[in-house]
């Protein structure tokens, strides 16, 4: 790294700390200050930046260890209000993750009502079995516990803090449930989370001050960072941090239980970290504007990894409430609190200030190039072409409901795609349609065909077109190349050739 | 500021032109919310913008022509103790009546909410409700 004209040691800044005159700002204000006086100023005036960020984190947990019983359990399976806990790890020990959820309430309730619930003091029932062994005789277990109970109550977050993440909007013409929220039909609107200019990576993002060690706002407590995160992506500008705290020190106003519609269940969790400002280059970062800040614009109507991005969209219009989506301004959801964000930042700098919290030396830095890679499938998901039936018997809407009836009485099958000379799908005839339309005087199949048809592209996953078929109720879909144009019709026939195939 | 008011109709009221009839009468836009019918009856929730006493007009022509009514002062409910100023509810919201200020805090106007209760489901800690009428 090239020099630099402003060179402070984090030791030196918490002097300051200690003697109360150290310049403490917050992210926001920090925009400003970088923007009128330069970084190089900035960096000699201001010792450390409270940044904070207050969002759904689903890759949380806490770790509980809960003391032996009398006669001592090896607790093979524990449940937490009905919330599974992991415990394939020593005989009384457990992992409560955010995510799983309560096999009585569903949705509900889940890990992260249980962490919160903890949080909050209030008794939690605990159920265990296990096999029984010579040292660990018991078999079952039932209690209730709080969290003075426990030994160990420690909130372990394998990913926390993207240090930004991209904004979710809608194609389809139904309504979709995602772990971005709601998404209204046909771009009906957009979400998105982290706070901008406030976030913690984002003002440090090449790791020059945050890394293993570093201490800072985790719920309401003081906590650490203890690794980069899973999923850590730093060269997409997508950052994470692994952290750690004293659960039974946090406050329930930073660590929420929460249910996403249609989902599952999360936890927010409340994080700020203080960035020393150790140079300019610091400075420099930490001065970041919501308005320098991009994201792509995501199509989550696509249930595929690689989702269509349709555009570039900064944290400045997201905050505004409104952005252009197709040619129309569409509102526009945070999912993470950006109030609370400010809060989280404001009560970092107030510690900071009273000397109640001081910097920590890292011991380690933060990858700088690590990239997040997909999973290694040994066999392919196949798609809609790959099992669709490829002759498909056709009739155009000029056709008599008569010559329809014909064709479906000669083969065996239940859905006529209808198709106009160019060969692209119009419409569809069932058998059924055929039987309601006897006797009415009917005749032309464009009197009779269904206009708005469920298609699939040839594409598109078949565990999607399967989820269509589920939620549709119906037996089959149209599969459609790329102009529209009809290649071949899906059955949910045809998908249990797949699973015949499977089990081979 | 804006009337809620429930109307119970009674099955042989039900197919009365009397919401029309009324309009007609009073000259006041009754904006329909919500309709209910079914073979027991029925009701409708209607939205009325306009002074008192074209209000208790309204109402007291309703009554006279046998039809229940009950003014409803709070139908949807967002519980501040709850709630985190998230937002995942404001972009959901058809009119507005949930919108987020300038310190990014939720504000709920009940005034413009038409309970189609789409935010009830998306809120993360289930701090809306809509009493049922």
């Amino acid at each position: 790294m090239t020099k630099t004209k402003v060179n402070k040691s984090v030791a030196a800044i918490n002097d300051r700390i200690k003697r109360g005159d150290a310049v403490v700002v917050t992210a926001e204000e920090m925009v400003e200050i970088v923007r009128e006086r330069g970084e190089v100023e900035a960096a000699k005036e201001v010792d450390v930046v409270a940044t904070g960020t207050f969002g759904a984190m689903c890759s949380s947990g806490a770790w509980l260890n809960f003391g032996h019983a009398d006669p001592p359990i090896k607790m093979q399976r524990v449940w937490l209000n009905d919330v599974e806990a992991y415990s394939g790890v020593a005989a009384v020990d457990a992992y409560i993750g955010a995510t799983q959820l309560s096999e009585t309430r569903g949705f509900e309730y889940g890990g992260g009502h249980v962490i919160e619930d903890l949080v909050r003091g209030q008794e939690i029932e605990v159920r265990a079995i296990a096999y029984g062994t010579d040292c660990y005789p018991r078999k079952e277990l039932e209690t209730i516990v709080t969290k003075d109970d426990l030994n160990q109550a420690v909130l372990c977050n394998p990913r926390s803090a993207y240090q930004r993440y991209v904004a979710a909007t809608n194609s389809r013409d139904e309504t979709i449930y995602t772990y971005m929220g709601t998404l209204l039909p046909n771009y009906g609107n957009v979400t998105y989370s982290g706070s901008g200019a406030l976030s913690p990576l984002h003002n440090d993002p090449n790791y020059e001050t945050i890394g293993v060690g570093t201490r800072i706002f985790l719920g309401g407590a003081q906590g650490y960072i203890f690794w980069e995160g899973t999923q850590h992506a730093p060269t997409k500008a997508m950052g994470t941090i692994m952290t750690i705290g004293n659960l039974k020190e946090m406050d329930a106003r930073y660590i929420r239980g929460a249910t996403i519609e249609g989902y599952g269940t999360s936890l927010y969790v409340g994080l700020g970290i203080p960035i020393p400002i150790i140079n300019e280059r610091v400075a420099k970062t930490t001065g970041i504007s919501d308005e320098e800040i991009k994201i792509d614009l995501t199509d989550y109507g696509v249930p595929r990894r690689e989702r269509p991005i349709l555009k570039e969209v900064t944290y400045a219009e997201l905050k505004s409430g409104r952005v252009e989506v197709m040619g129309k301004e569409v509102p526009v959801s945070p999912l993470s609190s950006l109030k609370q964000a400010r809060e989280i930042a404001d009560i970092l700098k107030k510690w900071i200030e009273d000397k109640r919290f001081f910097l920590a030396q890292t011991v380690e830095g933060l990858s700088t190039d690590q990239v997040f890679k997909p999973i290694k499938q040994i066999t392919a998901a196949p798609v809609a072409k790959d099992l669709m039936t490829r002759e498909v018997v056709t009739a155009k809407p000029s056709d008599s409901i008569t010559s329809a009836a014909r064709i479906f009485s000669k083969r065996n099958f239940d859905h006529l795609p209808i198709v106009d000379e160019k060969g692209k799908l119009v419409g569809i005839v069932t058998s059924w349609d055929i039987a309601v339309a006897v006797g009415t005087g009917k005749r032309k199949l464009s009197d009779i065909l269904t206009s708005k048809v469920i298609v699939a592209s040839e594409n598109e996953s078949i565990d999607a077109v399967a989820r269509k078929l589920e939620t549709h109720r119906i037996s089959g879909v149209p599969v459609l190349g790329t102009r529209g144009e009809l290649r071949g019709i899906l059955t949910s026939e045809d998908l249990s050739k797949l699973i015949g195939r499977r089990r081979k | 500021m804006t009337k809620k008011v429930l109307l119970k109709y009674s099955a042989e009221k039900a197919g009365e032109p009397i919401l029309a009839s009324i309009i007609k009468e009073t000259g006041t836009l009754l904006n329909i919310l919500h309709a209910k019918f079914s073979a027991e009856g029925g009701e409708i929730l209607l939205a009325i913008d306009a002074p008192d006493v074209k209000v208790n007009r309204v109402i007291e022509l309703f009554e006279q022509n046998g039809i229940e009514t009950k003014e409803l002062k709070r139908a949807i409910q967002l519980d501040e103790e709850k709630c985190f100023d998230c937002g995942a509810c404001i972009s959901l919201c058809p009119t507005g009546a949930l919108r987020l200020t300038d310190d990014y805090s939720i504000e709920l106007d009940e005034d413009k909410c038409i309970y189609c209760e789409i935010c009830v489901p998306s809120c993360p800690v289930r701090a809306l409700k809509v009493s049922k009428f």
